[in-house]
């Protein structure tokens, strides 16, 4: 995930990494109170007081009854580093079309530091509640757009990425053999589409396909995932995977010719 | 360089089949020519083949001096490279289709009257001898009124570029019916002299191309796989127009049928059947380009009779021909009569009325 412990090169500075790690146990938790912070964190009570109210003034933090959540300047800051993705704004319409078309929830997912984040997603009329959010992160090894990144990233990324990858079980159907993936990803590169047959998540199916430009580079994915009722036979096998290359194919098209869209020029006369 | 012509620069924006082939031409004309393409690999392999420059953005392209400019790249960036040319005082010579639809196509002609720019759509079929020497004797009247035609438009198997942007609906703006259906459209109108549609009866069917099994025989470009795939690969439809004539189309890309591409044209004085099929059959051992017009007629002189004449008329190059008349209007700034925006337009809607029509 993000990068956790203070081992980074060169000086850094004790208190802004504290009030960092106490955001993300709030972001664990979805909601903290000040003693068991206090406990997790090992310092008294009055300090973490002292962290939160600095960050509450901020908006980093909103307290509710005692409790502290994650303020809505996040939300700004999240924003505009969305906004920001250059994939966002060109693949942002596609996946609403392919939401609509597929009834499902679909994703617009970007690999970073060997996790996929989820920058957009937008949900069709077969879905009620979303497992995931904006900025939802996931593990690589498990999930068909994490899998997707895997097979369209340059080898020597992957083998840097697979050295470093705990494949950890979250159900039976996991994958946790490397041979095993690497056998897969092999599957990916020719069918150009990643399947996650309840590898996460028992009961959720997931399809999806890597963005890549035309020198290879890797963009992000796109990825529907629905109930195994829903997502069956040809349905999960074809008619899903098709949808999904043919919005995939879209998204890398507009991308190459999106420097001509808005480009102006003065001609000489 | 042919006597009396200036030496003209030319700008090609879209370095795949199509531009390569304006570029030959050209080159053949004694033109000079330079390219842009969105694809480093694409620009410098044209680059090498044609010792020149080439641009990665057509803003860049139309800075420099050159005279007029040629785009051949994926229909949905028609408009953008075509008005950027036009306010950059160019005259354009646009692979067909117009756009990839219908209102990204009127805002290219808004964008050509604007400018006062020529524009020709390349609709080069127009330009073979058989077609020229039809539509003559249509309209000196020696088939009198001509009340229907039948029109076939049928490749075997020649699905182009299979996923890729040819077959994507959002950049192409449809499958077989716009892409060789445009040339099919052009032709019927132009021989019908540009009728208001009046009704239409389509279907349109999507059966070969995204098939695993699908045998590679002929193909524009590369296969990507079947990657992208989600438009028709054959159309069958009749249309009638205001003034009472009718026509009967069908185009495909692949079907299990022998490759065609013929109009049969009914008059009250005479018939013609016009053969111009492409076979592109690469498992043949020559590829058959026809240039075949046949007339017919009954006449009562000495005894009632039947008279089956053929046209006999030489081989030409439409693309080479096609492209001559628009360097000639670029040099004489006088705008051509043939291929121009409008008649595009005209194309462009009854795609767009077929393809409704087919959906009903």
């Amino acid at each position: 995930m993000y990068h956790e412990d203070g081992d980074a090169p060169g000086k850094t500075i004790k208190s802004v990494e504290t009030a960092i790690h106490l955001l993300q146990a709030i972001h664990d938790r979805e909601e903290a109170g000040i003693s068991e912070l206090a406990e997790e964190f090992d310092l008294s009570k009055s300090t973490i007081h002292h962290y939160l109210k600095t960050l509450e003034l901020y908006d980093c933090l909103e307290n509710v009854d005692g409790r502290y959540r994650l303020g809505l300047r996040f939300l700004t800051f999240g924003g505009q580093a969305r906004a920001r993705e250059t994939i966002y704004r060109l693949a942002k319409r596609d996946v609403d079309q392919l939401a609509r078309q597929t009834g499902e929830e679909v994703r617009l997912i970007v690999e970073r530091g060997g996790y996929g984040i989820t920058l957009y997603q937008a949900t069709g009329e077969h879905v009620d509640s979303s497992r995931t959010h904006v900025g939802s992160i996931e593990e690589l090894h498990c999930t068909a757009a994490g899998k997707a990144f895997l097979a369209a990233l340059p080898e020597s990324r992957v083998d840097e990425l697979l050295a470093d990858l705990e494949l950890t079980a979250h159900t039976p159907e996991t994958i946790t053999d490397r041979d095993e993936l690497e056998a897969e990803l092999a599957e990916i590169r020719s069918r150009h589409v990643a399947f996650d047959d309840e590898e996460r998540y028992e009961g959720v199916r997931c399809v999806a396909a890597a963005i890549t430009t035309r020198s290879g580079e890797l963009l992000g994915a796109i990825s529907v995932s629905g109930s195994t009722e829903r997502l069956t036979g040809d349905r999960f096998q074809t008619t899903i995977p098709d949808q999904i290359r043919n919005i995939v194919g879209v998204v890398e098209i507009n991308t190459t010719y999106s420097g001509w869209e808005d480009d102006t020029f003065d001609r000489v006369p | 360089m042919t006597r009396d012509r200036p030496r003209l620069t030319i700008g090609i924006v879209g370095l795949g089949t199509h531009g390569v082939n304006h570029a030959q031409i050209l080159r053949s004309l004694g033109h000079d020519v330079v390219g842009v393409d969105a694809d480093p690999s694409v620009r410098s392999e044209f680059e090498t083949q044609f010792e020149t420059t080439t641009y990665e953005r057509p803003t860049e392209l139309f800075e420099t001096d050159i005279d007029a400019v040629i785009i051949s790249t994926p229909n949905k960036f028609h408009e953008t490279v075509a008005t950027k040319a036009f306010d950059a005082d160019l005259d354009v010579l646009l692979e067909k289709p117009l756009a990839h639809t219908v209102e990204s196509a009127e805002r290219i002609v808004e964008a050509a009257e604007r400018t006062d720019r020529i524009c020709m759509v390349g609709f080069h079929h127009r330009f073979r001898n058989p077609c020229m020497v039809l539509k003559d004797y249509i309209d000196e009247g020696y088939l009198g009124e001509i009340s229907h035609i039948q029109a076939k438009f049928i490749r075997r198997r020649g699905v182009p570029g299979r996923g890729t942007w040819y077959t994507s609906n959002e950049i192409a703006g449809g499958g077989a019916l716009m892409d060789v259906g445009g040339h099919l459209l052009d032709l019927l109108l132009h021989f019908y002299d540009w009728p208001s549609l009046s009704d239409v009866i389509a279907r349109s069917r999507s059966e070969f191309g995204p098939r695993e099994d699908y045998a590679y025989l002929h193909m524009w470009g590369e296969d990507g796989e079947a990657r992208m795939y989600d438009v028709e690969d054959s159309v069958n439809a009749f249309l009638e127009f205001e003034n009472g004539a009718t026509a009967d189309i069908e185009v495909a890309w692949a079907a299990n049928a022998e490759s065609t591409h013929t109009y049969n044209v009914r008059g009250t004085k005479a018939g013609a059947a016009l053969d111009i099929t492409n076979t592109l059959t690469e498992v043949e051992p020559w590829v058959d380009q026809r240039n075949d017009l046949e007339l017919y007629e009954v006449r009562s002189g000495g005894a009632d009779h039947f008279v089956n004449s053929s046209v006999v008329c030489s081989h030409n190059d439409p693309y080479r021909d096609e492209l001559q008349t628009f360097l000639d209007a670029v040099v004489s700034g006088d705008r051509p009569e043939q291929n121009n925006v409008h008649q595009a337009l005209d194309v462009q809607r009854v795609v767009a009325d077929i393809y409704r029509a087919s959906s009903e």
